[in-house]
């Protein structure tokens, strides 16, 4: 047998349900290790979403997860970016558990994600920019930045299963949820936003313009939110559209 | 390339992050200590802050876990792009992996799992290790794994691929103490075979660590206990054929306390006969 065939055939054997027999006792360990490492690295990732469905469901999830989603990724770290939508299905009737491991996956992204600039009021006015230029103009998001709009209270829940000594937190009626996630610093934020922010966030997230920005119906709410997202460090850089680099005009 | 990596007669601990505060609140009585390189590549944020502070303090070895280099599907070149940056910030006494392969066919396992020791598994190990060096400029350090299965197809023993390899590639040799063993007792070698049949001079680091007991009479390389005396008396015999090279407790399973592992690395100082840089 080929090298790239036994590869083959031992990944397999490794990855198989616990159904399939072992070949061997050999064998059996490194299906198990295969099972617990992962299952490991969901629980690491998911740990206040596993506080909030249980031990028993979560592991069912995750052990459905596994068989179906193998890792792709050389690092671990990575294995979970799939999990909330997994969720999503796997708890149709409890929407809060995908909302809430999405969250949770994003606060440990933005953590650890790479390091980026901080785009501030000081440099953007620095950068001689004039006349249309500041219709062209584009954000660059600031590490670990993600947005979502959500349908049940998932960022209370989350705040609230941060303490592990505390009583079961309540989940409220459903209710329409906006929040952003990033970086400021060293530190992951989470801030529930309205929908027309959400809505402006999500277009420069596309890479739309200020001057787009600024034709949208509630573009009275524009200068305030440039000014919070600018002390917030929500962006690391800024380009103006069909340009070059706005770092050249620096 | 710097074709060579001279010897470092120190003894360290792997840095985990359950004493990530107190190897930063004071200076601990170690001459380095190994990261795991997979743990900071391709991140930011504290994480790196607390890497930085390391590699100021303390020399570092970095230890992979994933380079795959017995993978027949070659390797990951934005692995080794993720590497090679990470080993131009830390700027480390050496890079390492295993000989092993951790996925095939897009497919990973996160696991350091078994090769068959064979000409074409020789090849694609020569081809894999000469090209990672390449890439990263300077000579690898390569580990020995604990392994629970072997092939009918073995042409060779372990040793006899990994002193072929070191030959055909100038690559060094990490021995980890407790996966010979391990390995002899699961396979039924004699260990102090493996010792004899690797060359000496390639070894530029040792392993030690504990692990338990599986079923029928299986050991498994856990990372989770004490390092076992019949370990010790194995490392003893590899520090007097192998001579002063670099020692360390490695724990990546139930982390004791700082002192727990110090103390370990004392009875690894003692057992060497030598006191290291720092004792």
């Amino acid at each position: 047998m080929s090298l790239a065939a036994l590869q083959k055939t031992f990944l397999d054997a490794v990855s198989a349900d616990d159904d399939a027999p072992a070949v061997s006792l050999g064998m059996a360990v490194y299906r198990d290790a295969y099972r617990t490492r992962l299952l490991g690295a969901l629980e690491s990732s998911f740990e206040r979403t596993r506080r909030w469905t249980g031990d028993a469901a979560f592991a069912a999830a995750a052990c459905h997860y596994i068989l179906t989603r193998p890792p792709s990724s050389w690092t671990l770290d990575e294995y979970g970016a799939d999990f909330s939508a997994a969720l999503e299905t796997l708890f149709a009737g409890d929407c809060e558990v995908a909302e809430l491991a999405w969250i949770e996956w994003h606060m440990q992204r933005a953590f650890a994600a790479r390091d980026s600039a901080t785009l501030d009021a000081a440099r953007l006015a620095s950068a001689g920019l004039e006349g249309s230029d500041w219709d062209r103009l584009q954000f660059v998001p600031a590490a670990g930045f993600a947005l979502r709009r959500l349908g049940t209270g998932a960022p209370a829940l989350w705040t609230a299963l941060a303490d592990t000594g505390a009583a079961e937190p309540v989940l409220g009626e459903p209710e329409e949820n906006h929040i952003i996630v990033w970086r400021r610093g060293l530190v992951p934020q989470l801030r529930v936003i309205c929908a027309g922010e959400y809505a402006a966030l999500n277009l420069i997230s596309a890479g739309g313009t200020l001057g787009e920005l600024a034709s949208r119906p509630d573009s009275a709410e524009l200068g305030s939110w440039l000014a919070l997202w600018l002390v917030h460090g929500l962006f690391a850089d800024f380009a103006l559209a069909s340009d070059q680099p706005a770092t050249a005009l620096l | 390339m710097n074709k060579s990596i001279g010897r470092f007669a120190g003894f360290g601990l792997g840095l985990r992050k359950e004493h990530h505060a107190r190897f930063l609140e004071a200076d601990q009585p170690v001459d380095f200590v190994e990261i795991i390189s997979e743990n900071f590549m391709a991140c930011g944020g504290q994480p790196l802050r607390t890497l930085d502070a390391v590699t100021e303090r303390y020399p570092t070895a970095m230890h992979g876990v994933a380079m795959s280099l017995g993978s027949s599907a070659g390797l990951d070149s934005n692995y080794l792009a993720e590497l090679k940056m990470l080993a131009h910030r830390v700027k480390p006494l050496w890079l390492s992996d295993h000989l092993c392969w951790t996925g095939a066919g897009g497919r990973g396992s996160h696991d350091l799992l078994p090769l068959p020791y064979d000409d074409e598994a020789l090849d694609v190990c020569i081809a894999n290790v000469t090209h990672a060096q390449d890439v990263l400029e300077r000579p690898l350090l390569i580990e020995n794994p604990s392994s629970y299965v072997s092939f009918a197809q073995n042409t060779m023993s372990e040793w006899q691929f990994l002193a072929a390899l070191t030959q055909e590639t100038g690559c060094y040799l990490l021995l980890d103490v407790n996966n010979v063993y391990v390995s002899s007792v699961n396979h039924g070698f004699d260990a102090l075979a493996f010792l004899d049949g690797i060359p000496a001079d390639r070894v530029r680091q040792i392993h030690l660590a504990g692990h338990s007991s599986g079923p029928q009479g299986l050991l498994i390389d856990t990372h989770d206990a004490p390092v076992c005396p019949k370990v010790w008396a194995l490392y003893q015999a590899a520090t007097a054929r192998f001579g002063p090279c670099a020692t360390m407790i490695e724990r990546d399973d139930a982390i004791p306390q700082l002192e727990d592992l110090l103390a370990e690395l004392s009875i690894a100082r003692s057992h060497a006969g030598i006191k290291g840089l720092a004792a």
